[in-house]
């Protein structure tokens, strides 16, 4: 469902990607770790058509991102990593905006799949009022209703978890999973362990721009020689040891 | 002070940072808005000291009215540091991002307000410094003033900045107290354009071009009565204004030390009872900025059907575009009061029109009144240009940090450009047609100048409008606090300059074909086919100069933002 064909980005004479290669299957959810400045936002933004890359091709449901933008776009969902909405909008007529720009058709149909969103991710008591008085999850979830507004056959998620909290949190990786049950593939960049262990089943490990280890919890603890968990893993690979020894 | 300069030092380390690097395209563009800077502050000088050589020509009320100017220029000036110190506090006092990690340091209260009130000091004086030294050296140039004159300019100014920076602070923090941040920035903004419309159609009324005309007056006591600069003991300004003079003309040496007590120990009472109100309700205040209140969208029923009317013919996607800037326009209480100015400066405008003194010029009355209507075209088009510069222009940086929407959604770059540009189109040419046949309606023109200044306006609109949005793609900012202030950088004054231009050429390309025309009708004689073809080759040329101002910064400005990371 999604190909990266040795996509890369050069800021400068920066590389932050470098040269990768992916592919997800269809209904999968990929998890995307790495550390601080390894270029998973970059490479996700690339992927939402947000940021051109300097080279290589995005390939999604079979069509180039590059030569067919606007088809690509109408089957993408993006949530990125910080809310920035319109603030003078209210969350219902954010909702009304997204759905003019992917062209769903107004009516009934439109007005019940809205409520429905506002409702699961629990913000119908404040559909009304301006978005400049929603919390920061209050706002991460309505952009998560945005993205699944117009039913994405691919979700592209950067750091889903910021800002929510534990009920909010579980309700995302629910959704996720349902989701994917009904065949969206999700392309997550994350960097809470916990939950690429508990939802993703496949994982990419980016550093320094380039993908070091690729596969299924199973085959990274192989590749790394490990057989804890995702976080002795991630460590192993990445070469970061957690100690506190360098402080102390 | 230790803990006051350590609060004060990132947004010192952080200009220098930006300054130090600024890529190479960036430090080009900040020399070429110096240069801009020093021809403007050069240009002020020279004006300011012909006005002043002008008055010294005129024996006995020329010291008296140089005077008076310069009491008027620092009442302006104390007005516009207070009413600055009232906006600018707010937002470094209760709403900077950086205020949550001060607080919740171990510094003390006291500190922290007052290293903020410094920055306040600084964010608040440095446009009234650009624009008051140049007027300033003009009175040192023309009366020849000694070292001691600088000297107490620059501890006066500095004093008088301080009484400005207190009296701003002080009401900013009393109307926080009274209501939560959010809700006095809407208040202040208000008030503000409320006060600034009022004042412009004060002194517009006021006719001041009459002062340039004594004879208009009969004797000189009436003139001297029209000057009607306020002038009271209790006013800091006339205390810097005399102080100042005496140090000017060499008079009165006891003066200066006077005024300079009454000054300096004014604004240093002032600063304590500013420190003291703030240990009092500066934290209450920054504590119920940070409340977040529902807020429920105000006259939902108006604008929604205003907005339907107007996304109508749009489309889908272009018409949410549209129906949203609509929405956030209207609400964003910054933004629509700017009408009001526009509505002012419209009235104003045409107003000026209707209190010419055409019957006393020596030149005929038609040819001058239609000379009038063709120089009004480029008038009205830089009138256009400036509108545009404030809402065209930043239709693009407006979408701010939800940028991302727009990219990342199957709405294609070029639609949305060219949606934004039509959008603007109508507005923009009713205004331009309001001016143009409001003004030439007084000026009782030809229906042929009539005719002539309706249809150049009017294609003028769509070039000044392309070249707002191309402008504003090529150089959007889309991590802008304040949207109004995307117009005072870089790309708005390239924007004023190039439209500008635009507007020249017009006018320069339409002069002789209209010269011709009229002449022609007042001598009776009929246009040769020579002339008739310089008239089709000129207006060929104006056609095409205006599809140039539509296609070429609507190209660009889309390859831009294409490009735009």
């Amino acid at each position: 469902m999604i190909q990266l064909i040795n996509l890369t980005k050069v800021y400068r004479q920066f590389r932050a990607v470098d040269g990768i290669h992916l592919e997800v299957g269809k209904g999968k959810i990929f998890g995307f770790l790495g550390p601080n400045g390894a270029g998973k936002t970059t490479t996700i933004k690339m992927m939402a058509g947000v940021l051109a890359p300097t080279h290589g091709r995005i390939v999604i449901d079979g069509m180039d991102l590059l030569k067919q933008a606007p088809a690509v776009k109408r089957i993408v969902g993006f949530i990125p990593d910080r809310p920035f909405v319109y603030e003078k909008l209210s969350g219902i007529e954010f909702l009304h905006f997204i759905a003019g720009l992917y062209h769903l058709e107004q009516g009934a149909g439109l007005e019940r799949r809205i409520s429905g969103l506002l409702e699961l991710f629990e913000l119908g008591g404040w559909r009304d009022e301006l978005i400049e008085s929603y919390s920061h999850g209050m706002k991460q979830r309505l952009v998560m209703c945005a993205a699944l507004l117009h039913r994405p056959r691919v979700l592209i998620v950067d750091e889903p978890m910021v800002g929510l909290d534990p009920k909010a949190a579980r309700l995302v990786k629910d959704i996720f999973r349902r989701e994917a049950r009904k065949g969206t593939t999700i392309f997550m960049s994350t960097h809470s362990l916990e939950v690429a262990e508990e939802v993703c089943g496949e994982i990419a490990i980016i550093q320094e721009g380039r993908i070091i280890a690729e596969g299924t919890p199973a085959e990274l603890r192989r590749q790394a020689g490990v057989d804890g968990n995702l976080e002795e893993i991630f460590l192993k690979l990445t070469g970061g040891t957690g100690d506190l020894s360098p402080v102390s | 002070m230790g803990d006051i300069w350590l609060l004060v030092k990132p947004r010192i380390l952080g200009f220098r940072n930006h300054l130090a690097r600024a890529s190479g395209t960036r430090k080009k563009r900040a020399l070429a808005m110096a240069g801009l800077g020093v021809s403007f502050c050069l240009g002020l000088f020279v004006i300011s000291c012909r006005v002043l050589l002008h008055f010294q020509s005129a024996e006995v009320i020329g010291d008296i009215l140089a005077r008076y100017l310069l009491s008027m220029i620092f009442l302006t000036f104390f007005s516009l540091l207070i009413f600055s110190h009232v906006i600018t506090a707010l937002s470094d006092l209760f709403l900077s991002n950086d205020l949550e990690l001060c607080h919740s340091m171990p510094v003390s209260l006291e500190k922290i307000f007052v290293s903020r009130a410094v920055q306040t000091l600084a964010d608040s004086s440095w446009m009234v410094i650009f624009f008051g030294v140049p007027i300033l050296m003009a009175y040192a140039y023309v009366y020849r003033a000694g070292p001691a004159f600088y000297f107490h300019l620059f501890h006066l100014s500095l004093a008088m900045t301080v009484i400005a920076g207190s009296i701003g602070i002080l009401v900013t923090m009393l109307l926080v107290y009274v209501f939560p941040a959010q809700r006095t920035r809407d208040i202040i903004m208000l008030l503000s354009v409320g006060m600034l419309v009022a004042l412009y159609f004060l002194f517009r009324f006021m006719r001041p071009e009459r002062l340039v005309d004594p004879d208009a007056f009969f004797t000189i006591m009436q003139y001297m009565g029209a000057l009607k600069a306020p002038r009271s003991p209790y006013l800091p300004t006339q205390w810097i204004t005399d102080a100042l003079w005496a140090s000017l003309t060499g008079s009165g040496g006891g003066d200066v030390l006077f005024y300079m007590g009454l000054i300096w120990s004014t604004a240093a009472a002032l600063a304590v009872i500013t420190v003291w109100t703030a240990q009092a309700l500066y934290f209450e205040g920054f504590s119920k900025s940070q409340e977040a209140k529902k807020r429920k969208a105000a006259g939902k029923r108006l604008l929604d059907r205003l907005v339907k009317w107007v996304e109508r013919p749009f489309g889908s996607d272009l018409g949410a575009v549209l129906a949203k800037d609509m929405r956030t326009f209207f609400r964003d209480n910054t933004q629509w009061s700017q009408l009001l100015l526009l509505g002012a400066l419209v009235v104003v405008y045409v107003y000026n029109f209707s209190v010419l003194p055409l019957d006393k010029s020596p030149i005929r009355l038609d040819f001058l009144q239609n000379e009038l209507a063709f120089l009004n075209m480029g008038l009205a088009g830089f009138v256009l240009s400036a509108v545009s510069a404030r809402f065209v222009f930043p239709a693009v940086s407006a979408e701010g940090s939800a940028y991302w929407i727009i990219r990342s959604s199957p709405l294609r770059l070029r639609r949305y450009l060219w949606g934004k540009y039509l959008f603007f189109l109508l507005p923009m040419a009713v205004l331009a047609e309001v001016l143009i046949i409001g003004t030439n309606y007084m000026l009782e023109v030809t229906p042929f100048m009539m005719g002539l200044s309706s249809v150049t306006m009017l294609f003028m609109v769509f070039g000044i409008v392309a070249l707002g949005i191309g402008f504003g793609a090529v150089y959007p900012d889309f991590k802008h606090e304040n949207i109004a202030q995307v117009a005072t950088g870089f790309g708005g004054v390239l924007y004023m300059i190039v439209s500008s231009l635009f507007i020249g050429g017009v006018i320069v390309l339409e002069a002789g074909p209209v010269y011709i025309l009229f002449m022609s009708g007042v001598r009776g004689v009929p246009v040769s086919p020579g002339k008739w073809a310089f008239i089709v080759v000129s207006f060929a040329a104006v056609l095409a100069l205006n599809a140039a101002a539509v296609w070429r910064p609507m190209r660009t400005g889309l390859k831009a933002l294409r490009g735009y990371e």
